[in-house]
């Protein structure tokens, strides 16, 4: 077999393992953790978009997640619109709050763009905390918003098992990296690329590095918005404090970068690494060692930045490369012909 | 009337301490050219070992910053040496290197997570604090003493920095690195060693803001995000690396949050605080007393 016959092989088993596995694992309590896993890596993959090919530091993504979350729910709750709906709906309204945060901000230089990405989702919850009634939607402010678990089904987003959860998480997971690979490919990817290692020479070169920017921006943040409602529908509970937390919007950029930013496979590598580390220290260590996994998080942090600055996928792909050789034949010029 | 003015006052006093925690932030960056996320940490790892050094020797609690001040220098100058040189070398040719800010966030969650694993999430004070609660009376005002000491040190700090920044030959090494890194190692300057000082002097100004804040606040793990957050506003409003805009934005911080909730719920001040930063950074990136740059 050839490099990318093995390459497309493996993938295609890593697929039918993901999609058979709830098949075999049977305990809710594994089936979670996976489901948070694929939502995760979904994430840092929305985020990885303009966080990773952009070359600018988001910090604030968790504000999209959120108005994803609450524009579903209070539609759902008050008007009885579906979520699936409201899904799209809430990442609009996300992408239009991004467009117009991205076009100030994306024109600064890193430290200005990280802070003004904190203050805004902080000020966004401020904001949700402090609002009961917002006009006629209701927000109900630090109480968060609960969603009755009931007339459960397909239309409603609802379900009584954790399996239905899985597979639309796994599928917008599979959609989201399909996506990437997409725009990594087209041209906006590699004027995202250029833009990013070389601002200047990128736009000497006529690229409009700004308005890839924004696209990737917008993008980004329709993605997550989606992932929002997700969240919504699989906890049943939203308040502002869980779902615009500044945590959740690091974890995400750690995930990123210990996975390795700007590549396709580093975001679901890096959630694949550490949401396991972070699940099973808190159920084994939550009482006695508490915030031990945000410790293991820190330092593997530091370690790979200083170490390996692109991310632990460069040395994994390189191993695994390796290993091709080893097994793939080696194609000749003779083969070709 | 007499209420507002008092307000105002004490919050005059309480900003000139966020703006002392945001010294050390604007004093790096200007330096470094890099946010320090875990400024808020080091604040905090000052206030636990203010709490340590004075439960333990007894003495008053403005006497921990003989111990406390060296020790703080000493943790900012290791750390910059052994964390964040390596990332600095790698990256030398990057104005701004995103992988410095990742690593001060590591550096944020590790001490942090590392506190609470420790000496667990309990709220903790001074045990018997001579300043609790006392007040200075002028006519009817009321004037919280602790805070009019941290006004002072606040003021003296920055006045301090200030000269050893224009007075003394490090200090100008400092602010030569500063402006243009190249120019200043072709001088002689070993502009590692630069950072490592500047580092230092930072986190000692962390230092004196714990050591002032330790009698009259409430010591946790996490009690570094507030001021962090805080600080990243008054460095920002006041124009990064501008020591006196550090102090003048804490400044008007503080008096939005103690004197706004005369007007609404007290919550709201907090978004408000907030929306000015954002339209701050819109309007007047380079802040309202700092130097222009070029992003």
């Amino acid at each position: 077999m050839t490099h990318q016959n093995i390459k497309k092989f493996s993938l295609a088993l890593v697929g039918i393992i993901a999609f058979v596995l709830p098949l075999v694992l049977r305990s809710p309590t594994y089936l979670h953790i996976l489901v948070l896993l694929y939502f995760y890596a979904y994430l840092t993959t929305s985020w990885n978009l303009v966080g990773g090919f952009a070359g600018v530091l988001p910090l604030g993504h968790a504000a999209f997640v959120g108005i994803g979350a609450y524009t579903s729910t209070i539609l759902f709750l008050q008007y009885g619109i579906s979520p699936w709906i409201g899904m799209i709906v809430g990442s609009i309204l996300a992408t239009i709050v991004g467009v117009l945060i991205g076009l100030p901000t994306l024109k600064m230089r890193g430290a200005y763009f990280a802070l003004a990405t904190i203050a805004f989702s902080e000020g966004v919850r401020v904001m949700i905390e402090n609002i009961d009634f917002l006009g006629p939607f209701k927000l109900n402010g630090p109480r968060g918003l609960l969603i009755p678990p009931l007339n459960t089904g397909l239309a409603n987003f609802l379900f009584v098992g954790k399996e239905p959860y899985y597979y639309i998480i796994l599928i917008m997971l599979i959609m989201a990296l399909a996506f990437t690979y997409f725009i990594s490919r087209s041209k906006l990817g590699y004027y995202l690329n250029a833009g990013g290692e070389e601002p200047e020479a990128a736009m000497a070169l006529g690229v409009n590095v700004a308005r890839a920017k924004l696209i990737a921006m917008a993008m980004s943040c329709f993605l997550t918005a989606l992932a929002g409602t997700f969240y919504a529908q699989f906890t049943l509970y939203i308040h502002p404090r869980s779902i615009i937390s500044l945590d959740l919007s690091f974890e995400i950029a750690f995930i990123a970068l210990i996975g390795g930013r700007g590549s396709i496979a580093g975001p679901v590598l890096g959630a694949l690494l550490l949401r396991p580390v972070s699940d099973f220290s808190r159920i084994y260590f939550g009482a006695t060692l508490p915030g031990l996994h945000l410790v293991i998080f820190g330092v593997v942090l530091v370690l790979v930045m200083i170490y390996q600055p692109r991310g632990l996928q460069e040395p994994l792909t390189r191993a695994f490369n390796k290993l091709l050789d080893r097994f793939a034949v080696k194609t000749t010029m003779e083969d070709k012909k | 009337m007499i209420y507002i003015l008092e307000d105002a006052i004490n919050g005059i006093l309480m900003g000139s301490i966020y703006g002392l925690t945001a010294l050390g932030l604007t004093i790096i960056f200007g330096v470094l050219k890099v946010i320090n996320f875990a400024h808020g940490s080091l604040l905090m790892v000052g206030m636990y070992v203010a709490l340590w050094v004075v439960s333990f020797s007894g003495l008053h609690p403005y006497l921990a910053l003989i111990v406390v001040v060296p020790v703080m220098y000493l943790f900012g100058y290791c750390l910059q040496d052994v964390i964040i040189k390596p990332i600095f070398k790698a990256e030398k040719d990057v104005r701004e290197p995103i992988t410095v800010i990742v690593v001060t966030t590591g550096i944020w969650y590790i001490l942090d997570n590392l506190t609470l694993l420790i000496f667990g999430p309990q709220y903790r004070n001074l045990p018997d604090n001579p300043l609790k609660g006392k007040m200075l009376e002028i006519g009817d005002m009321m004037i919280s003493v602790p805070k009019l000491w941290g006004f002072i040190a606040a003021v003296s700090t920055a006045a301090a920095v200030y000269w050893y920044f224009q007075k003394t030959r490090t200090g100008r090494a400092i602010r030569a690195t500063s402006l243009d890194r190249e120019a200043a190692s072709l001088m002689g300057i070993n502009q590692y060693k630069i950072y490592n000082v500047a580092f230092g002097i930072g986190t000692a100004t962390a230092g004196i803001a714990a050591v002032t804040l330790v009698p009259f606040y409430n010591i946790f793990p996490t009690v570094g995000v507030l001021f962090d957050i805080k600080g990243f506003i008054i460095v920002v409003l006041g124009g990064l690396g501008s020591m006196g805009g550090a102090i003048l934005g804490g400044i008007i911080i503080g008096m939005i949050e103690s004197i706004a909730p005369q007007f609404m719920t007290a919550t709201w001040t907090e978004a408000i605080v907030y929306g000015l930063f954002l339209v701050v950074l819109f309007v007047k990136p380079s802040g309202l007393f700092g130097v222009k740059y070029d992003w």
